[in-house]
């Protein structure tokens, strides 16, 4: 087997199995702590400068069984699955949670993993609302909060040089994946939308200088396949955790191709790096105001920052011709921003998409027959050669 | 010789197919009740419709197949969805319609189309059931009286009760309740229509309404599904001849137009546009199936791990 | 004509208190005002969350609560058209019906009457609707607890074309992170109470700028000196309420949120207050009970269900079920009233928005719920999962779970929401509520005693 396959093969196999790598980890670190990180704005660098291994939470395709006597079942499924995992005992792979964001759902759960598990549950609420003047000094104040906390969870202080070192480690992956993500907005096929969530997810569960060997080598033959004239789709959405693997599969295998993404296990997650020329602390407090300019989430409260925009001018340069949509059920933030979004692709003339999903029991046959009629619409637009 | 074509709507209760001729005239259709998607209802409905037009089987110039089961239809140059050939359908049938609200057995839509005939816009309902020919076969259940009498009865109802639950789970038990309070059969069954001509108007937000209005599909036979709809949207909601055939017509009109070549061909697009094979569309969907696999560690169904009290 | 009979109760066997028609009265006089504010050269305010209409009135301007002017739409019966409208624009059912049916109302405004032919909103209700609601000259926004609330008011900012002035107020979730953190104390409290009263001094410079008058603080201490006496009163008339049988329901304080959620500091408040005070110490002193036959007693949890509010309270009543307490009466508006300095407002109003009953991570509300579970000498609980409001049922199954494990009370869930009665399902409710009440007579004749029974101490959690 070749380099690249056995490191494509071993990045896919973390993605999909966290637990595994995860105990092959703390043997090769004894007594090394292991924190999950719930989504979608912890700054992992501060955990890692600790010499702690940040682990963001994946959804876990598991059906959800007990954590159904726990939340409402009109509740997100991956917080639903969040408290099911909490509750048959998988947080066991964590020694503590943390968490920066406010989504109501998300605290919802953290809540009943803080009720349920013996782990403690740090939560820093992260200033959402990010216009107001204030907002820089409280984004400070809170990274300066998770430092402390996390100096006080790994028993160590964390230098100015390590939080550098981190940064610069966590940098150098995302810029790699950044990389592969451009090249398949500028015109490459060569990774498919599963592959390329796998290399997304393995790197947020993974140690960044391993994740970046492997990736390196998982992409270094040099590989070219151009688009076919399948619909170029942009996807849309799944602000925090990755849409199934089977959908991604059905969308391509009905007649469309994904050039590009703003999900959270895509081009989301790799917007932005931290500034490695300031103050670390500062930068990282930076980080995340910018990754809200960057690609803006509709859990912020940012009145100059667009998605509507962001994402028409993404299809421009991607050159993709319709969007999918996919909409985690019962994600608020996604649903009250949605017909602002519909609204904007409408004006500009893209045929868009609403996709539902959920954590389990996709009726993917119903899926495919709309990403056929979308394609099929679609199609229409596209300028006859004769 | 003349060519005919032929469109099959292989739909989750019911298979339709319709003759044309290059005209885009119906020589012949044909609708049969399946129960489920069966393939002997399907070629039943395929012989019934080529017989009834006169020819055989192999006289056929084209077929194309929408509906769940389009894949199952033999012979076919290829498929659409039934949201194309419900729209192709429709405007044949009533040139000018701006906007179809189809209602099958399992699934509603409401379909805006442009002046060509071409669609614009469409939503579906998720899983719910609710103002689906399902739930009206769950109303005519629970009231006890077969599904061609629940239009006439409704019609006859008076009283404007409140329907709370639109979930086809608890419909039975909310109608039984509204029973044992000796309402009138008559006024439960056209509040259900009301009820239910409301949930697909939610529908038909999605979408915009325009107007004209076109309601097809099994339940456009109901004739209070159409007259509580007609009511909804505030304007006259017309129905064709054959409301159940229009995805069938739709199909047909489209492989004549391919196999006469009068519209623009469409690119060849691996994956769109081909004969979808029955089962080996690469397993995508199939490769997990809800698990990994090989997830390890305790993570079973187990013992409820009990509250921490502090 | 409509009916409405999801299985009415038989007789109406509650016994409302007459002084909550005259809040009605009052109420329906506010709303009457805000309508035609612009025509008497008010500026109007659209504004979600905490009650911050004490500093609007001192500022001198109209106030729109969203969710008040949705839960209204909903008792009325009108929330139709503004749901479909926000529909047809876009939002999906599932989401906070409260934002949808106000964002709905949003959406009309500025349509207007322009484009009746493609809504599916008749003429009518379009032209009502966008005439009554005042489009907004500038949002704030102060919600705690709920990340959609933040969200809502952002895009109602977006609707308007986003030319509309916005203020943003951020509120921290009370988790519980510190060692000393609990219910009104610890540093968690103490910072978070001086960050969102420092944001209280920028509002106040943000509506000066809007204004272009001086903001007088004078008048923000008459209004919360009516206000802070009338949650004192409303206090003291929840308290005579632990009295057997009960005077006063659950529902009749529902019907009184509104009168101190969003009505004016001033001595009719007050007067409303006190009224509905002494009609319940006139009903504690001749044996006068909220509901004939109370032979429960229960707590609700659950933010309201608007379209049932009469309804439930008959149903409940039917079965001899007197429903005291919730959450959202108890632990909601303006319920620490020691908290308000009258001179110095700012700091105790802070903390009353930080006190919103959807901002404290379980542990508080486990202590909360217990206590009055315990004082209020409660036989079961009842949960109202709402189904659209992700904030208020997140921790119900740890609540539930709670009681049952530390004071022997059981507990019922129904579902249903505050401004969508589509997702009521009234033969649940009625089927579960009956279940509860049976096993509740079993463990009275088997003599198995609850651990709670008035007095009974609740402590904070360790």
């Amino acid at each position: 087997m070749s380099e690249a396959l056995e490191a494509q093969q071993r990045l896919q196999a973390v993605a999909r199995d966290p637990r595994a790598y995860l105990e092959q980890w703390r043997q090769a670190h004894p007594g090394g702590k292991v924190i999950g990180a719930l989504p979608m704005n912890f700054p992992r660098e501060i955990a890692y400068a600790a010499g702690v291994l940040p682990v963001i939470v994946q959804d876990d395709q598991k059906p959800v069984t007990e954590g159904r006597a726990l939340l409402a079942e009109f509740y997100c499924g991956y917080t639903r699955n969040l408290a099911d995992q909490a509750a048959t005992g998988r947080f066991d792979m964590y020694d503590a949670l943390f968490m920066a964001d406010h989504c109501i759902q998300l605290i919802g759960s953290a809540d009943i993993v803080r009720a349920v598990t013996p782990q403690p549950v740090f939560f820093g609420m992260l200033i959402s609302s990010l216009s107001d003047s204030w907002a820089g000094a409280k984004i400070a104040e809170m990274m300066g909060e998770f430092r402390s906390e996390l100096e006080r969870f790994s028993g160590r202080t964390i230098e100015d040089h390590e939080l550098r070192a981190s940064i610069v480690a966590y940098n150098k992956d995302r810029q790699l994946l950044r990389r592969i993500f451009d090249d398949r907005s500028a015109g490459s096929a060569v990774h498919s939308p599963t592959q390329l969530q796998d290399y997304v997810v393995s790197s947020m569960v993974m140690d960044p200088v391993e994740h970046h060997r492997l990736l390196e080598a998982a992409v270094s033959e040099p590989a070219s396949r151009d688009r076919d004239a399948r619909v170029r789709v942009h996807l849309s959405g799944h602000l925090c955790h990755a849409p199934r693997r089977e959908l991604l599969e059905v969308i391509e295998d009905s007649g469309a191709l994904v050039v590009d993404d703003d999900l959270y296990t895509g081009r989301r997650y790799l917007s932005t790096d931290v500034d490695e020329s300031l103050d670390p602390l500062d930068a990282i407090g930076k980080w995340y105001a910018q990754r809200n300019v960057n690609i803006p989430c509709p859990t912020r409260v940012q009145h100059d920052a667009d998605w509507d925009e962001y994402l028409v001018e993404a299809t421009r340069s991607s050159g993709a011709e319709a969007v999918i949509h996919l909409m985690p059920k019962f994600c608020e933030p996604h649903m009250l921003f949605y017909p602002e979004l519909r609204k904007s692709l409408e004006a500009a003339g893209i045929p868009q998409l609403l996709i539902e999903t959920e954590h389990e029991g996709i009726p993917l046959e119903a899926f495919r027959t709309r990403v056929e009629a979308l394609v099929e619409l679609t199609l229409r637009k596209r300028p006859v050669h004769v | 010789m003349t060519r005919r074509v032929l469109g099959v709507d292989l739909g989750s209760t019911t298979a339709k197919a319709v003759v044309v001729d290059e005209a885009g005239a119906i020589l012949a259709s044909s609708t049969v009740a399946m129960g489920a998607v069966s393939r002997a209802g399907m070629h039943r409905c395929i012989d019934e419709a080529v017989g009834r037009a006169g020819i055989e089987v192999g006289d056929v110039s084209g077929t194309i197949s929408t509906g769940y089961g389009r894949k199952l239809v033999p012979g076919i140059q290829r498929s659409y969805t039934e949201i194309t050939c419900h729209a192709r359908g429709v405007a044949a049938m009533v040139p000018g319609v701006r906007l179809i609200v189809d209602i099958g057995g399992q699934d509603s839509k409401a379909i805006t189309v442009d002046k060509d005939g071409l669609v614009v816009d469409f939503a579906m309902n998720d899983r719910c059931a609710s103002g689906t020919g399902r739930f009206y076969e769950v109303l005519a259940r629970a009231i006890e009286i077969e599904l061609p009498e629940l239009g006439p009865l409704a019609m006859r109802g008076s009283q404007d009760l409140e329907v709370s639950s639109m979930c086809a789970t608890f419909a039975e038990t909310e109608i039984v309740s509204l029973m044992a309070q000796d309402m009138r059969v008559e006024d439960i069954a056209s509040s259900v229509h009301r009820a239910i001509a409301g949930r697909t108007l939610a529908l038909v937000a999605q979408v915009g309404r325009r107007t004209p209005v076109v309601m097809t599909g099994g339940v456009a036979r109901n004739p209070a599904a159409v007259h509580f709809l007609s009511r909804a949207l505030d304007h006259e909601v017309l129905v064709p001849e054959q409301p159940q055939i229009s995805g069938a017509y739709g199909a047909a009109l489209l492989a004549m137009e391919s196999f006469l070549r009068t519209s623009p061909p469409v690119p060849d697009v691996p994956g769109a546009d081909f004969i979808f094979p029955r089962v080996d569309h690469t397993a995508a969907g199939h490769s997990c199936a809800g698990c990994d696999g090989h997830l390890r560690g305790k993570v079973e169904l187990g013992a409820a791990i009990p509250l921490r009290s502090s | 004509m409509t009916t409405t009979t999801t299985t009415t109760p038989a007789r109406d066997q509650t016994n409302r208190l007459t002084m909550t028609r005259t809040g009605s009265k009052m109420i329906a006089d506010y709303w009457e005002d805000l309508f035609v504010a612009r025509e008497n050269g008010k500026k109007i305010v659209w504004y979600n969350g905490g009650a911050l209409n004490p500093m609007f009135q001192a500022a001198g301007l109209a106030w729109c609560h969203g969710e008040a002017f949705a839960a209204r739409l909903a008792a009325q019966q009108l929330e139709g058209p503004a749901q479909l409208a926000g529909a047809e624009y876009g939002y999906n059912s599932e989401l906070c019906s409260y934002s949808r049916t106000h964002l709905g109302c949003a959406v009309l405004t500025v349509q207007g009457s322009d484009d009746p032919q493609t809504g599916v909103v008749g003429l009518h209700d379009r032209v009502d609707l966008a005439s009554k609601l005042p489009s907004p000259d500038f949002f704030v926004n102060n919600y705690a607890g709920c990340s959609t609330g933040q969200q809502w008011d952002e895009v109602s900012f977006r609707i308007f074309g986003k030319d509309l002035p916005i203020f943003n107020i951020s509120h921290p979730f009370l988790w519980g992170n510190k060692p000393d953190a609990g219910y009104l104390r610890g540093e968690e409290w103490d910072s978070a109470s001086q960050y969102v009263r420092g944001q209280l001094v920028e509002l106040i410079d943000f509506m000066e700028t809007q204004t272009g008058e001086p903001f007088d603080y004078d008048k923000l201490n008459e209004s919360m000196t009516y206000i802070k006496r009338a949650a004192e009163l409303r206090q003291e008339g929840l308290e005579l309420c632990k009295a057997k049988p009960a005077p006063a329901t659950f529902w009749d304080w529902i019907a009184c949120i509104a009168p101190i959620n969003f009505l004016p500091g001033d001595q009719a408040l007050v007067d409303y207050f006190q009224g509905v005070k002494d009609e319940i110490q006139h009903r504690v002193d001749n044996g006068i009970s909220g509901i004939e036959n109370e032979k429960y007693r229960l707590y609700f949890d659950g933010i309201m269900n608007w379209n049932k509010l009469g309804f439930l309270s008959r149903r409940f009543a039917e079965h001899g079920a007197a429903v005291l307490a919730g959450r959202y009466i108890q632990n909601a508006f303006w319920q620490e009233p020691q908290l308000i300095d009258t001179s110095d407002p700012l700091l105790g109003m802070a903390q009353h928005y930080l006190l919103c009953p959807t901002n404290h991570g379980s542990k508080t509300l486990d202590y909360l719920t217990l206590k009055d579970t315990a004082d209020y000498d409660i036989d079961g609980l009842v949960f109202h999962a709402t189904r659209t409001c992700r904030a208020f049922t997140g921790p119900q199954r740890l609540l539930a779970k709670s009681a049952r494990d530390n004071l022997g009370v059981p507990s019922i869930f129904f579902e249903g929401d505050v401004a969508d009665a589509s997702f009521y399902k009234d033969e649940i409710l009625e089927s579960r509520l009956v279940a509860m009440l049976e096993a509740i007579d079993v463990a009275r004749e088997r003599g198995d005693h609850k651990v709670a029974g008035s007095g009974a101490e609740v402590a904070w959690p360790s």
